[in-house]
């Protein structure tokens, strides 16, 4: 159900509008690109680098230090990544779950979010208090394994995103979205005959796009980049999960290797793919959230 | 409609949440050993399938199926932490280092004292008695260890610099001094060192330090345990290498230069020594033949350990990399530790330890005299790939009885021999530190901290943040912080 | 309770008319609320305050392998070596002076950032820049250092070269002491910053074209367009973001700052998080990092309430 699109009430005046403005407006902008665009190219050569470096010899990367572009391409450390079904099924295994969990904790989260916007609500408060009070306080890393494993969890693919299933942070913000969303929508819903249920589903929700979009994106990204949890709780190497190999070769382990002479450190050509293979996936989720994000979504529902 | 939709969803995750059935509840509760349940680090991006043809063949030889879950080694301390937690521990485990918490939990009756019983397992023996003092916790041996090379310390030049100056392979530390003044008008740089956390964990300057006569971490001095720090020999080389660092034949980076790249420069020209094990120079050759296929062996050359001014010392390893540990818990009663020590006797033995280090003789490799040549290919290849972590979980204290690999060619096999060769002598002047089976409680609570005093006082020192007086005074700090109870606890168990 | 906005009363704000209702009418009226909460509350019951018990081994030696109730207890004796050992103030002034830094420099950056993506007109050039700003975030702190010792290291380092020659003598970014900080300042800001402004972003999508049309009408300059529209616009997702930091102000981030500390500046590089590394973890004194994770908890909660008490006096509904 898409909010009707705003009919233009301002009159045009018969002052011809300056589209851009007075010249201190102009020389801002000019300035702002600039500036922006160098920012871009800060965050975005470092990446370069890596994905050059995936695509350069060893030799090379150890002669030139920084470049951005190899000068004796390779395909060689791709052909090794993609040569065993490991690392596509650790592909296809991190895509999968990502995927579920971030479904599961969007849903969980906004499920949770919506009661407590109501501020009648009672024992709300209490719940609250509760919630900050575990954003600070955890029982740690032990206690929580031994519940993971109590449920019977190990070793499954639930235990990746269940255990984190709601960020107390991410919960607060989004009860407090909820909140000042205009009260008309939902009371014109109730009076119609609207059960909570369907005053959240048919009216919250579809206002909540770009919270929804900011929310599954951060969740994802949470889920994705998250070693701790397969570490800890999959035992099965088969279910290795992309973060896994990330962490194996670039802690080169210069204190764990080095006691060990069967050990040859990772080529750091390799180290530069399994980034590149474990990072592109996830960042291509922004822009195709991307349209989400668009200004003027809220508006025109409530006009009137 | 809408609020069944609702119940159904809201509940539907409530039940998603607790649904996930766990299928390895590896509760060890019966005595039967006929699967033995596994824990070990995988240092690969390949962890072994459990069907692999490696994994079976090991099996069949040994007699019982492995149930072996691999954990990526970055993170295995963890891993370790939570299974002692989680009480449902394996039968055997690797534990990969004499940490505090390996010990107090050894202590608390964690894991099997072995140290009576191996004896009755011939493969289990070790050849070095040294090793077995060096795994004990105060005496006790609550693993078997995992052998390493005894000697690994290598000194690694760029031979085309030593032949264009007309220099010969330094045999002193005065010769290294001459070779790095020379190095230096040449390149612009000599010896390379990269950052180390803390001291007395085989940095260039504990091995020079070792070269100079200093004790190897402790040293007996007049009937008691000293810190080596506290030796004249020990200041007499810091100040020899600040020397060194004054002249600008260490980089300057030496406290802070990424020990990832400890390559890079050898191998841009920048430097022409590097100290540290073979291993190391083994990838230097490595890299310098990638660049030069038929040529490189004129271009790298190594040395053993160095004289000092007082004559010949080596710096020794500790001789092993962790232990594999029998859970008390799961292996109950001595007939059941009987049964799993004598899989680790039969791993142990020539044909065990050709499977785990080697492969499977015949699809995987082939023997040529006493090297292995490595098959490519199908099969094969994944038998090498498992191979790699399948000997984590070797020990070998009876000696290194699988066939090395075969050199690839005429330099390269010109290099190992001369490499045996140069352990073998280096081992008769190596410098043992007593301390390494001595476990004393200030030092497991603080010991870091401390070592953290020495290490910082000493880069400040070859920095030029501290004068020699400063650094003195430091080495004064660590003692009234703790470092005298530990003195005196290690001299307690010294004697014992 | 305050006063309805321009637009209306807020969804939270409409209470019913009084008369007496028993506790079991009220539970009835949102009982489809409340069934809503079920999954989330077994959430945090289960993961979240069942291991809490965790917490106890703070006044434990605990070992793993003895497990919680094996433990010996020790009651305050962590504390007191936390307190009373001679780097603590060293160490409290460092994660103070880091935090302060945070709180002036990091956290305001992402919303100066999405201000200025904001005013930008040309739209390939912001959807370009916002999909590589965010890059950073996603390296590892691991990668973060490395590239750091390359750009800033001595040798080869680019950085330094320039720096130095800009400077007329050698500049040792990574052993100086007095340049530690700049450069845990500088990756926080690389690395965060543009993941930071997505949330900002994601607020001012609430924020009608028009307005800004009808206010240029009026003779608006840009700076009071953006006053009075843009800021207003993403004050509650400010104040919430700022409670919110309030409560890991001590939280430093382990890994950044180990990976940058060397003996050489140590004395301005340790905190919090690296001190209990050394105590703790590679010693296996589990108990000991609890302990100093209470004390930071312990901190983070009061402000985090100060925080928010500080919010509602100025008129924003904070957390609540």
């Amino acid at each position: 159900m898409r909010p009707p699109i705003p009919a233009i009430t301002a009159p045009v005046t018969r002052r011809k509008l300056n589209h851009y403005g007075s010249a201190g407006s102009r020389v801002f902008d000019t300035l702002n690109v600039v500036l922006l665009i160098m920012l871009g190219l800060l965050t975005i050569l470092p990446f370069i680098f890596v994905i050059a470096g995936s695509f350069a010899h060893d030799a090379e990367i150890s002669q030139r230090g920084f470049f951005l572009w190899p000068e004796a391409a390779t395909l060689e450390t791709y052909r090794f990544v993609f040569s065993t079904p490991v690392f596509p099924r650790a592909l296809a295994i991190t895509i999968g779950v990502t995927v579920v969990g971030t479904l599961v904790q969007v849903l969980m989260t906004f499920l949770m979010a919506y009661p407590l916007s109501r501020r009648a609500l009672p024992g709300r408060n209490m719940i609250l208090n509760l919630v900050i009070f575990t954003m600070v306080f955890s029982g740690g890393m032990i206690p929580t394994f031994l519940v993971v494993r109590d449920l019977g969890l190990i070793d499954t693919y639930f235990a990746l995103f269940l255990p984190l299933a709601i960020n107390p942070f991410f919960l607060i913000i989004v009860k407090n979205f909820f909140q000042e969303l205009p009260e008309e929508l939902q009371e014109s819903a109730r009076i119609d005959g609207a059960t909570e249920v369907g005053v959240f589903w048919r009216i919250i929700l579809p206002l909540s796009k770009p919270i929804l979009a900011t929310f599954a994106l951060f969740y994802a990204v949470g889920i994705w980049n998250d070693y701790m949890s397969p570490l800890l709780y999959i035992n099965d190497s088969t279910k290795w999960t992309l973060q896994m190999f990330v962490r194996q070769v670039t802690i080169s382990a210069e204190a764990l290797g080095n006691l060990d002479p069967n050990y040859v450190p990772p080529a750091q050509s390799l180290k530069f793919a399994v980034i590149v293979v474990a990072t592109l996936p996830i960042l291509m989720l922004y822009p195709f959230l991307q349209k989400h994000f668009t200004k003027g979504m809220l508006i025109g529902s409530v006009k009137g | 409609m809408k609020r069944r939709t609702f119940l159904g969803l809201s509940s539907a995750a409530t039940a998603a949440a607790l649904a996930g059935c766990g299928t390895s509840n590896k509760t060890t509760t019966s005595s039967d050993l006929s699967t033995l349940i596994v824990m070990a680090p995988v240092l690969d991006v390949q962890a072994p399938s459990k069907d692999g043809l490696l994994q079976k063949a090991i099996q069949e030889y040994a007699g019982r199926t492995l149930d072996i879950t691999w954990v990526p080694n970055a993170n295995y301390t963890d891993r370790l932490t939570v299974t002692l937690a989680g009480n449902q521990l394996p039968h055997l485990m690797v534990v990969t280092s004499k940490s505090p918490t390996f010990v107090r939990s050894a202590l608390a009756g964690a894991f099997w004292d072995l140290t009576d019983t191996l004896k009755a397992y011939p493969n289990l023996v070790a050849a070095n008695p040294d090793i077995t003092k060096n795994a004990s916790v105060n005496g006790k041996s609550f693993g078997v260890f995992r052998l390493r090379d005894p000697m690994r310390t290598s000194v690694t030049y760029r031979n085309d610099w030593l032949t264009k100056l007309g220099l010969q392979l330094p045999k002193t530390t005065d010769d290294l001094y001459e070779v790095a003044k020379a190095f230096k008008s040449l390149s612009g740089g000599a010896i390379i060192i990269p950052k180390f956390n803390g001291y007395g964990n085989g940095s260039p300057f504990d091995i020079i330090e070792t070269w100079f006569g200093a004790p190897n971490g402790w040293g007996e001095r007049g009937g008691k345990l000293v810190p080596s720090f506290d030796t004249d020999e020990y200041l007499e080389a810091d100040r020899w290498i600040k020397k060194l660092v004054d002249e600008k034949l260490i980089n300057a980076d030496f406290a802070t230069m990424d020990p990832t790249k400890w390559n890079d420069p050898f191998v841009q020209g920048k430097g022409g020594i590097i100290l540290d094990t073979f291993s190391r120079t083994t990838q230097i050759y490595g890299l310098f033949k990638a660049l030069d296929a038929t040529d490189y062996g004129r271009s790298v050359d190594f040395t053993g350990n160095l004289a000092g001014p007082h004559g010949m010392h080596s710096y020794p390893t500790i001789g092993y990399n962790g232990f594999i540990a029998v859970s008390k818990q799961s292996v109950k009663t001595a007939a059941d530790l009987d049964t799993v020590l004598k899989f680790l006797d039969t791993m142990s033995a020539k044909k065990g330890q050709v499977l785990e280090n080697n492969g499977i003789e015949g699809t995987s490799f082939t023997v040529d005299g006493s090297y292995a040549v490595f098959t490519k290919g199908g099969d094969a290849d994944v038998v090498n790939n498992d191979v790699k972590s399948f000997a984590q979980l070797g020990t070998n204290p009876n000696g290194n009885l699988y066939y090395v690999t075969k050199p690839a060619n005429a330099t390269e096999q010109a290099v190992y021999e001369r490499r045996l060769k140069t352990q073998e002598g280096d081992m008769t002047s190596a410098v043992q530190n007593p301390a390494n089976a001595l476990v004393s409680d200030t030092y497991m609570s603080k010991g870091a901290q401390l070592d953290q005093i020495i290490g910082d006082a000493r880069l400040k020192y070859f920095a030029g943040q501290f004068t020699q007086d400063q650094y003195t005074a430091e080495i004064k700090r660590w003692h009234t912080e703790g470092g005298d109870q530990v003195i005196k606890e290690m001299n307690e168990l010294y004697v014992k | 309770m305050s006063t309805p906005t321009i637009s209306g009363p807020r969804n939270d704000e409409v209470t019913p008319p009084q008369r007496k209702v028993s506790v079991l009418t009220k539970l009835n009226h949102y009982k489809w609320l409340y069934l809503m909460l079920i999954p989330g509350i077994a959430y945090f019951a289960v993961f979240k305050y069942a291991p809490m018990y965790g917490i106890t081994i703070a006044f434990q030696d605990y070992l793993p392998f003895l497990g919680y109730s094996g433990s010996p207890w020790v009651g305050f004796k962590h504390f007191q070596a936390l307190f009373s050992g001679p780097d603590f103030p060293r160490i409290m002034g460092n994660t103070l002076i880091l935090a302060a830094l945070h709180v002036l420099i990091t956290f305001p950056a992402p919303i100066i950032v999405a201000l200025l993506l904001n005013e930008l007109r040309i739209e390939w050039v912001k959807r370009a820049v916002q999909s590589s700003l965010y890059i950073p975030h996603f390296l590892s702190w691991t990668i973060v250092a490395s590239l750091t010792f390359l750009l800033f290291g001595l040798d080869p380092g680019p950085i330094t070269k320039v720096a130095s020659s800009l400077l007329g003598h050698q500049v040792d970014f990574l052993a100086d002491p007095a340049w530690f900080r700049p450069l845990i300042i500088l990756q926080s800001l690389w690395k965060g910053t543009g993941w930071g402004t997505i949330i900002y972003l994601a607020a001012l999508t609430g924020v009608d074209p028009t307005l800004y049309e009808a206010a240029r009408i009026d003779g608006a300059s840009r700076w009071r367009q953006m006053w009075h529209i843009t800021l207003p616009a993403i004050r509650s997702t400010v104040v919430v973001m700022a409670i919110l930091l309030a409560g890991s102000l001590l939280d430093t981030g382990f890994e950044q700052i180990y990976l940058m500390t060397n003996s050489l500046n140590r004395s301005v590089a340790d905190v919090f998080d690296t001190y209990v590394y050394i105590m703790g973890i590679t010693q296996g004194a589990f108990s000991y990092s609890t302990a100093v994770g209470l004390f930071k908890a312990a901190i983070g909660i009061v402000l985090i309430f100060g925080a928010n008490w500080l919010a509602r006096k100025f008129g924003q509904s904070g957390l609540f």
